[in-house]
């Protein structure tokens, strides 16, 4: 009970933090914007066959949510690094409450960046989804599936010089398989009405439930080291 | 039986090759204050840093009793409070969140009284909607101070706890650790002056 009252208040402070400095969101949408501003002018929906929209967008899609999420997600711990505030949390609960609680914000950053930017992405690109409920699924797993990674390397990274370098050097190979598969699940998000075999979305749940528990088990001894 | 204490057992910190100290042994009890003094550099905050669990030593043992019984790393962390430089509050907080926060996140019973009780012995109350980030460094001492003892812990560690207080500063926080002494609590200070006037324990450093 302890440990959900930790989580909830670590949740509640970064969020709060978050509002008054917008430090993630500016770094996130920043990027998130520049990119979609530029894949508006350069692939414009008449320059990019009909066959080959939804696998261009697809992959278009994703590369900006990964790389956005990579542009601000390490801040939760690279910020209590950095202002000193870490050993102050690491004194005050539990490991598992510091790491709960830190990837509940990360949750609550990316599913605020996706009801931004595909909308956003969905107008510029003049896009079709076709099955609407699928492609959801999909940003949920793959959102969440990408919290899970960006969490527990930006525990790992907070306290390394280079840090940014190196949050996206440790975290891509991670995400690698993530991001293949909800590419191909999107895709089929935007050619297929009646998807049968929900492959891409059991897969990207099951990276991020096989994700969660593995960082929830290891940050303890990252944070206590 | 000791109803609590702390035991160092032949501690000694070296990085690399440069050895800060070694064979440092010492037991504490209920309400006695350990000094450590020291020249710049001599490892005091390094030995607080490990007596509280943030850092490892590089040889010997920290133990915290209560009831004879050893206490996990978990526990300790409940029980201990610290004031150092290197231990910051929320600047974008206000006082008054920051000592909310840390009382949620501790998972104790929220008691607005207490806080406001704590910012008024601390001079901080008519500053407590204020953000921390516009505090002078020596009301974040203080706001410091009231975060380490907002749960009234057993042991209580205090690096330079005076840096940055001007003289009121100074007396309101001689009178919390002689009041936190008087409640039973084991302080361990560096460079501070009270554990002398009490004849308590020392540790010199060179």
């Amino acid at each position: 009970m302890s440990s959900l009252k930790a989580l909830v208040a670590i949740w509640r402070k970064d969020m709060k933090s978050e509002m008054r400095t917008r430090y993630a969101i500016n770094a996130i949408l920043l990027f998130a914007f520049t990119t979609l501003i530029v894949i508006s002018y350069s692939i414009s929906p008449y320059r990019v066959s009909l066959n080959d929209r939804p696998f261009i967008y697809a992959s278009l899609i994703w590369i900006v949510l990964v790389f956005s999420a990579l542009s601000g997600l390490a801040r939760s711990f690279v910020k209590e690094s950095e202002s000193f505030t870490e050993d102050q949390l690491r004194i005050s609960t539990s490991p598992e409450a510091i790491f709960l609680g830190k990837l509940l914000f990360n949750v609550t950053v990316i599913f605020v960046l996706e009801l931004l930017i595909v909308p956003v992405f969905i107008l510029i690109t003049r896009l079709h989804v076709v099955h609407p409920v699928y492609f959801i699924l999909l940003l949920l797993s793959g959102g969440a599936g990408l919290c899970m990674v960006t969490t527990i390397m930006a525990a790992m990274i907070a306290r390394a010089r280079v840090k940014s370098v190196l949050f996206s050097a440790i975290s891509f190979p991670l995400l690698f398989p993530l991001i293949i598969t909800v590419i191909k699940g999107t895709e089929k998000s935007f050619r297929i009405m009646r998807i049968t075999h929900w492959n891409e979305f059991l897969m990207s749940t099951a990276y991020a439930i096989l994700l969660g528990v593995l960082a929830y088990f290891l940050f303890p001894l990252i944070w206590r080291d | 039986m000791l109803p609590y204490g702390l035991e160092l057992i032949n501690i000694a910190k070296h990085f690399d090759r440069r050895l800060l100290f070694k064979k440092i042994n010492c037991t504490l009890e209920r309400g006695q204050i350990l000094t450590i003094s020291g020249a710049n550099g001599s490892g005091k905050s390094t030995l607080l840093r490990i007596m509280t669990g943030l850092l490892k030593p590089s040889y010997g043992a920290v133990h915290y009793y209560i009831h004879s019984r050893k206490l996990t790393p978990d526990q300790v962390s409940m029980n201990i409070g610290i004031v150092a430089p290197s231990i910051n509050v929320y600047d974008e907080l206000t006082a008054f969140e920051n000592l909310r926060f840390l009382i949620n996140v501790r998972g104790m019973e929220y008691d607005e009284q207490r806080v406001n009780d704590l910012l008024q012995r601390l001079g901080l109350i008519d500053f407590k909607n204020e953000m921390v980030s516009i505090f002078s460094t020596g009301m974040r001492q203080r706001l410091k101070i009231a975060a380490a003892i907002l749960h009234d812990p057993l042991f209580l560690f205090l690096d330079e706890p005076f840096s940055n207080l001007d003289s009121e500063g100074m007396q309101i926080v001689d009178n919390i650790i002689e009041a936190q002494c008087e409640r039973g609590c084991v302080v361990i200070a560096s460079n501070m002056k009270t554990g002398e006037k009490k004849g308590d324990m020392r540790i010199e450093l060179s």
